[in-house]
């Protein structure tokens, strides 16, 4: 009889044991990115060469070591382009703010690098962020890492300077592998980063 | 009611129509333009109060090279920036133009603050002329 009370007695405590290992598994778990899209297999970046806001080459093994928010765009645009730069900086701050590190870098690609010499992307991109990295160079260069990322730009109909340019409303998270491993589509809204960015930084 | 009398509340009504504005804007805000760009944007509530549709052909500013109506869209991911040739108000609408939708391009300010003033036309008539005292940051 003692020995039943004495089987019962473990086979409970196992039980138990096993239950809570599972809760405790089960809610420890990383939780997954809500807005953003997270790439099933990360991207390598093609090959390319590109002008930072310094005027120094900016090339692949450049995005290593950072976890980088790529937005391509042109400065010349008055609406959108300005409104998801200075999310990408709230966030940032944000994110900052709550003690998380390493912090996401802001990288600003032009899509109009005809107007957008690098001394006017510096002044642009430090207007949102100082540690923000703004990129330029030629269309053939520019379209060397957009191409090998889908990242789709072309030059609107206008006439002389006065132009605009459709392109890619995504921002893309390229990890410090350099490789592209998530998303974010857009509305652009400063919570979805904070919430979506140290999911994504502390899954990989 | 006689004849004569319909015929001067007609005269009344329509002189009223005529005296109102043709056209209302509210909470108007005018970015200051982000450094190296010389691009801002100005957003806003444009309302017609009329009997009539208002169509606003075109908008013009002292301070400013050049203005133009836009329209932002996100199709499949792309965002494109038109202009908008015309915008029609029927009586009574209310139009938005806010970030990341209708708003004006405001191209080469010749500085990025003070006031700034805005007129917004049908072909070669004014509908409206607003000062805006303060920008905001891009």
């Amino acid at each position: 009889m003692t020995g039943i009370r004495l089987l019962v007695a473990i086979v409970s405590l196992v039980a138990l044991a096993i239950g809570a290992w599972l809760a405790f598994s089960i809610t420890t778990r990383p939780a997954l990115p809500v807005s953003a899209t997270v790439l099933p297999a990360p991207v390598e970046l093609p090959p390319f060469e590109l002008v930072d806001q310094a005027g120094e080459r900016f090339t692949r093994a450049d995005f290593e070591g950072h976890w980088n928010l790529v937005f391509f765009g042109f400065t010349h645009c008055p609406d959108v382009c300005p409104l998801t730069l200075k999310v990408l900086a709230s966030a940032r701050a944000e994110l900052a703010a709550a003690g998380v590190s390493p912090l996401p870098r802001i990288v600003f690609v032009s899509v109009d690098p005809a107007r957008d010499k690098p001394e006017l992307v510096r002044d642009y991109v430090a207007h949102f962020d100082a540690t923000a990295i703004g990129l330029t160079g030629t269309e053939v260069d520019v379209r060397e890492l957009t191409d090998g990322l889908g990242i789709f730009f072309n030059r609107a109909p206008g006439t002389g300077t006065n132009y605009l340019v459709d392109h890619s409303a995504a921002v893309l998270v390229i990890g410090p592998d350099a490789r592209f491993r998530a998303v974010f589509g857009g509305p652009h809204e400063v919570g979805r980063y904070v919430a979506d960015l140290p999911r994504i930084m502390g899954n990989s | 009611m006689s004849r004569r009398c319909l015929l001067a509340l007609a005269v009344l009504l329509a002189a009223c129509n005529a005296n109102g504005p043709p056209l209302v804007v509210e909470d108007v805000v005018v970015t200051r333009p982000v450094p190296g760009s010389a691009m801002s944007a100005a957003y806003f509530r444009l309302h017609n109060p009329g009997r009539e549709p208002v169509v606003v052909t075109g908008v013009r500013s002292p301070d400013f090279m050049r203005v133009e109506m836009h329209e932002t869209t996100v199709e499949d991911g792309i965002s494109r920036m038109r202009p908008l040739e015309a915008l029609r108000l029927e009586p009574g609408e209310t139009v938005e133009f806010r970030r990341g939708g209708r708003h004006l391009m405001l191209a080469g300010p010749a500085a990025d603050a003070g006031p700034v003033t805005l007129e917004f036309l049908a072909g070669d008539s004014l509908l409206l002329s607003v000062s805006v005292a303060r920008r905001e940051g891009s």
